[in-house]
């Protein structure tokens, strides 16, 4: 017998869009759930308008953006200003046990699907709301991206050069930081109402949540007055530590050394070179003190070599030691491999094309997304038909109503 | 919400954010550290800077809601304590180099034996096995081999981490997901699960629209310090205001806010109120369709118009007229942050030394089963004989041969 899924069964509404609700609510669609995700074709999700583009040719259907955070998903095209699409929309809160949306604080309520609302339609829902600020307090409109939050939380401040302007994580951060914690915080209402009964409504503000990576320098400064910054690749407390040259264009290795013992084992690796024995390179405090003057004799002794020999070379020494890798080397990194970690779907207007797993494995149970994320409004017809069980007169009033976009 | 449950956590600085998050939801759960104390307890930055036992800030901000006891693994009365445990428990996280609680006769097929619905989920940097299951690993390489180092920092220079560290959090915080996830099958299978959480593919999830990039497109990402890559065009989003820096996303529906402020300055002719379609500017620029100013022009006239103004004076006049303007704060700004008072997200957290430290709050807000701290970091062994002697029953003397002699 297969083995069941863990959320087969569970139903969800997902009326969120960007990254933070949907990608929380991905969680729940690859382990099992039916997930209907409701998108409008204007605006189109952000997500939609922005690459990575099949082939490099844009398109709405081309972005695998939007398609890495909806897998499993059935996709429809609903226009929530619309009041048959709005009367669609309550359909769906009746259907479902979880609604999740990240519209800006009010806009919900403001269309009569609030929580209010959706608890009246159906009295266990559990209900998630996510944005940056949390739906309360005066910066609760603030209505910005993961870029933004991730300014104030402070890992712009931290990410970077000390003698340069901050760069900033490449990504919108605190879209990578919330969904899991947003996906706990509603698995954990799921397993209450299972036990209860009871639903409840869940205010999940992306900049709290993302707050607790940098718990201990917030606890830091407010003891201490110390505010942490951006300082490369180095640490405060281990050295030498950093990414340094290979051979090949643009190709790095880093390498981290936080005791006696992997500060040996790289001297070892270099081949116990004359320098590296100078009394001021002796204790962690001198290389700490030393780091630049370190740097320079490691990066002569690395920029020559090929970085996945290094990496190795450095590892045999027990010296912990990482490629910087791209997403071309991900394709074929033998533990992803191992991991079985991409996995390969074939999606409408794409083809096949690769798809991330998850960051876990279960025995025995094999955890990769189900089907490739919908195009726009693939699935209008099968929700309404087989989720929502609308009659074939239902459904053409909706389409003359242009409910369906 | 979770307080049916109990959590055995044996991770070592490597994953304790799961079990909190779990303990914040409600359960109970109990940190199992060996007689000398979990490695995370020599983890800066430290209370006065000093690294002494009891001293790790981020020991003690990632260890609330945990009762805290010893036990001597290596020991056969170390064991059986800890049989004991999994036998009351529900969840087990642990983060140690592959195959050590086997190696303690304590792995899976046991834990099973002695639960048999017990979740049991490993924390590593790649994972428990495959070709790099016995790798060395940091913060720093894992960041480098899930691959959003890739991605950050100046062309000019090395690829860059953020500075703090980051990768055991995301491995812990999904963890916790992975767990609940496994609880979920094991209610449908009736059987224990054990489950592998990789850091590695924990960073590679926050590469976000990096991950697959060179599969679809045909290329890298390449690193471009603070620009925002997007389709046709590159658009910087840090600029330089009057006493620091803020980030600004040029997109059409903040533009059609700001363009006016710029207007009111000087910085631009009156035209530019008339002559383009500002709400949907960035979707032409993306697609490489034509517009009445360029990016270049474009980002002139941001430049020019927030040098003249404080980080606090763009946010609060972008709050008033709904437009994101973040300034990049540092921790004292963060602390000022109003949103966060007004939320009253902070908790005060009386540290070991006797002061108060104020330490970020609860993750979410529930209407029925609100999450809550109800106690702060354990002193090592601080909960042995009430865990012990409440849930095993077992004596002083028993539990000072299970703990290496620390009875608390």
């Amino acid at each position: 017998m297969a083995v069941p899924l863990p959320f087969d069964g569970l139903k969800v509404a997902d009326f969120s869009w960007v990254l933070v609700g949907p990608t929380t609510a991905k969680y729940l669609a690859d382990h099992g759930a039916t997930v209907v995700r409701v998108e409008a074709a204007a605006p189109l999700d952000i997500l939609r308008t922005a690459g990575p583009f099949k082939d490099g040719v844009p398109g709405a259907d081309r972005t695998q953006f939007f398609g890495e955070f909806n897998t499993s998903k059935l996709g429809i095209s609903l226009d929530l200003k619309n009041p048959a699409g709005l009367e669609i929309a309550k359909k769906l809160i009746s259907w479902a046990d979880v609604v999740i949306e990240s519209f800006r604080p009010g806009i919900v309520d403001s269309l009569g699907i609030g929580y209010e609302a959706a608890r009246e339609i159906n009295p266990s829902i559990v209900m998630a709301s996510t944005c940056l600020m949390g739906q309360t307090g005066a910066a609760a409109a603030f209505s910005g991206y993961g870029f933004h939050a991730a300014s104030i939380a402070g890992f712009y401040e931290t990410t970077g050069w000390p003698d340069l302007a901050p760069d900033g994580p490449w990504v919108a951060y605190t879209d990578g930081v919330s969904p899991r914690i947003l996906a706990a915080t509603i698995m954990a209402a799921l397993d209450h109402r299972r036990r209860t009964g009871q639903g409840q409504y869940i205010d999940a503000a992306q900049l709290e949540m993302s707050l607790h990576y940098l718990s201990p320098q917030i606890m830091d400064y407010s003891t201490s007055g110390r505010s942490v910054t951006r300082n490369g690749n180095r640490s405060q407390y281990f050295a030498p530590q950093g990414a340094y040259p290979c051979a090949g264009d643009d190709q790095w290795c880093t390498i981290a050394v936080e005791t006696a013992e992997q500060w040996e084992g790289l001297q070892r690796s270099m081949g116990s070179p004359a320098w590296a024995q100078d009394a001021k390179f002796g204790s962690m405090e001198g290389r700490l003190e030393n780091h630049d003057a370190i740097d320079q004799h490691i990066g002569e002794w690395t920029k020559d070599q090929e970085p996945a020999a290094l990496m190795q070379l450095l590892l045999s020494h027990g010296v912990p030691a990482g490629v910087v890798q791209r997403s071309s080397d991900l394709k074929s990194d033998p533990q992803l491999a191992h991991r079985n970690y991409f996995r390969h779907l074939e999606h409408q207007e794409m083809g096949t094309i690769p798809y991330a797993g998850h960051q876990f494995r279960i025995k025995g149970y094999d955890s990769g997304p189900r089907f490739p994320a919908p195009v726009l409004g693939q699935h209008n017809e099968q929700v309404l038909r087989e989720v929502l069980g609308m009659t074939d007169d239902e459904i053409t009033e909706a389409i003359i109503a242009e409910a369906i976009q | 919400m979770l307080s049916p449950y109990t959590v055995l956590d044996l991770t070592g600085g490597h994953g304790d954010l799961a079990s909190m998050l779990l303990g914040d939801m409600g359960a109970t759960v109990i940190k199992v550290e060996p007689p000398g104390g979990a490695a995370g307890r020599g983890e800066p930055p430290f209370i006065d800077g000093a690294p002494e036992s009891e001293r790790s800030l981020s020991f003690f901000a990632f260890n609330r809601n945990k009762q805290g006891i010893t036990l001597d693994l290596e020991t056969e009365a170390g064991q059986n304590a800890m049989k004991g445990l999994v036998e009351k428990a529900d969840f087990l996280f642990e983060s140690g180099q592959p195959a050590t609680l086997d190696s303690l006769g304590l792995g899976f097929d046991v834990l099973k034996e002695i639960n048999p619905k017990i979740i049991h989920v490993a924390i590593s940097a790649y994972g428990q096995d495959g070709p790099y299951a016995d790798y060395a690993a940091s913060d720093l390489t894992i960041a480098a081999m899930g691959g959003p180092m890739s991605l950050q920092g100046v062309p000019e220079r090395a690829p860059v981490r953020i500075s703090v560290p980051q990768v055991w959090l995301h491995a812990g915080s999904e963890a916790a997901t992975a767990a609940l996830i496994a609880h979920a099958l094991m209610l449908r299978t009736g059987e224990a699960q054990s489950v592998d959480v990789s850091a590695q593919t924990a960073m590679i999830s926050t590469m976000l629209q990096g991950i697959s990039a060179h599969a679809i497109q045909g290329r890298d990402y390449q690193r471009a310090g603070s620009l925002l890559q997007l389709g046709q065009a590159n658009l910087p989003v840090v600029f330089d205001c009057s006493d620091g820096y803020i980030v600004l996303i040029p997109s059409g529906p903040t533009l059609v806010v700001i363009v006016p402020w710029f207007v009111e300055d000087g910085v631009v002719p009156e035209s530019w109120l008339g002559d383009e379609e500002w709400p949907t500017y960035h979707v032409r620029l993306l697609q490489g369709q034509p517009v009445s100013h360029s990016a270049e022009e474009v980002l002139t006239a941001i430049t020019k118009y927030v040098a003249n103004y404080t980080k606090q004076h763009l946010l609060e006049r972008g709050l008033r007229e709904g437009v994101a303007l973040a300034p990049v704060n540092d921790m004292r700004d963060l602390s000022g942050f109003q949103q966060l008072q007004e939320r009253d997200y902070w908790l005060p957290a009386p540290l070991p030394n006797g002061t108060e430290a104020r330490a970020p709050g609860l993750v979410a807000r529930l209407s029925e089963t609100p999450m809550s701290v109800r106690s702060w970091a354990p002193a090592l062994g601080e909960h042995n004989s009430q865990v012990l002697n409440a849930l095993l029953g077992m004596s002083d003397e028993e539990i000072n041969l299970a703990t290496g002699g620390k009875a608390g």
